[in-house]
């Protein structure tokens, strides 16, 4: 009960009854974060206090949607952040060129459906990302972190876009299986 | 070519897709598409959980950053201020609220079942007006109900699911609509179906979204008309 996500939780749970000192209070204790995470992902520190803003503002009209105990409450908000930085990426990209969904890739024994145990993620994403090419490890990360779409990661890597989703594509199936494993 | 069926068959392209899905690497089409089929498809929606899950591992390594004041002031006069509110870009991700909501789907089909194994609406156009919210349990309170609102006669009925009665306390329900305030509907039993009918203020209230909150509260219920005590449960009331 003590824990500085439960605490968090609380906060939430707070914030869907239209507390708005609660608000304040969770804004004070996540906004360090948040601001992180748009503040890497758009690379502007003025385009990312007006998403930090939007970002709130969800909070404030959804926190009743936070359902406890399936993801800890500080993911949950890093997770809302990182998806609207990445809406207004999208937004702001030309229709990019048609991805070819049907891109072959083996196609292993189906894994189980298993929810990773609370607190070992960590560790699993990073055991299984160790696993991969030092590069590929990279990609993904540049990918989650830093919301670099294929073209940024094929200019990065100095390798052609089909490249590298081919690249990236098998990396994610090696690392599914890993999380699952 | 790889066959791309309607319905998730476990298959690594799909993992692979709900990956991309959630690293965000699909393009705005694509994305949408896949945001679609994660809806209709629980087992997609399983695997966007599992690697989302998984991918929030890597959180730690975003660095905190405190912003300027100023966001937290416009911030708050964007909220609460009387400059128009904004609601644009509500649904941009809808993906991820229907994830996450998933939980709650089970509880209303029960919610559901239950209803039909009441006496039969004499009017049938009452299915159309009836919302059902599935409270669920905030973290470290096993708490839930399930709340049917028939908008025919302004009568909520609770459910509770589970939970216990404990000594000095009570169970206090709230609706918030909106961004007003939560407002009382009474203290609730935890152990027993409790029906509850809405002053009329209330049920102009009621429409799907209306949140429905459950407080643990001192003997009597908040003495304010302020919720004072923990939340133990929430959920959002929608048609069915």
């Amino acid at each position: 009960m003590n824990s500085p996500g439960t605490e968090i939780s609380e906060l939430l749970a707070r914030t869907a009854l239209r507390d708005r000192a609660a608000f304040r209070t969770l804004y004070g204790r996540t906004s360090a974060k948040l601001f992180g995470v748009v503040l890497r992902i758009l690379r502007d520190r003025s385009e990312a206090e007006e998403a930090l803003q939007e970002v709130y503002v969800k909070i404030w009209q959804r926190a009743d949607r936070y359902v406890a105990g399936s993801y800890s409450p500080i993911s949950w908000l890093v997770a809302v952040a990182r998806n609207h930085c990445l809406d207004r990426l999208r937004a702001r990209k030309p229709l990019a060129d048609e991805l070819d969904a049907a891109l072959e890739v083996a196609d292993k024994a189906p894994d189980p459906e298993q929810s990773a145990v609370a607190g070992s993620e960590r560790s699993r994403i990073e055991t299984c990302l160790g696993a991969l090419d030092a590069d590929k490890a990279d990609a993904v990360r540049g990918a989650y972190l830093d919301g670099y779409s294929y073209d940024e990661l094929a200019e990065r890597h100095s390798v052609p876009l089909n490249t590298m989703r081919t690249w990236l594509r098998r990396s994610l199936l090696k690392l599914r299986e890993c999380l699952s494993a | 070519m790889s066959t791309q069926g309607h319905e998730s068959d476990g298959s690594g392209e799909d993992k692979v897709l709900v990956g991309e899905y959630a690293l965000g690497l699909l393009d705005a089409a694509e994305h949408e598409r896949m945001a679609r089929r994660i809806a209709a498809e629980p087992a997609l929606r399983a695997e966007l959980q599992l690697w989302r899950s998984q991918l929030s591992g890597l959180d730690a390594e975003f660095r905190e950053e405190p912003p300027p004041p100023r966001v937290l002031e416009q911030l708050e006069a964007r909220l609460f201020g009387t400059a128009a509110r904004h609601r644009s870009g509500l649904w941009d991700s809808l993906a991820l609220w229907r994830s996450l909501a998933a939980g709650g789907i089970a509880v209303a089909a029960v919610a559901v079942g239950f209803n039909v194994m009441q006496p039969p609406p004499i009017d049938p156009t009452q299915f159309a007006t009836q919302l059902v919210a599935a409270i669920k349990a905030q973290e470290g309170f096993g708490v839930e109900f399930v709340a049917l609102y028939n908008a025919a006669t302004g009568e909520v009925r609770l459910t509770g699911l589970s939970g216990q009665a404990i000594p000095d306390k009570d169970y206090e329900l709230w609706y918030i609509k909106g961004d007003e305030p939560a407002v009382s509907m009474g203290v609730i039993p935890v152990d027993q179906r409790s029906e509850i009918e809405l002053d009329p203020q209330a049920r102009s209230k009621f429409a799907p979204g209306t949140v429905l909150a459950v407080t643990l509260e001192q003997k009597g219920g908040s003495p304010t008309g302020v919720a004072q005590g923990p939340v133990v449960a929430l959920g959002t009331a929608t048609p069915i």
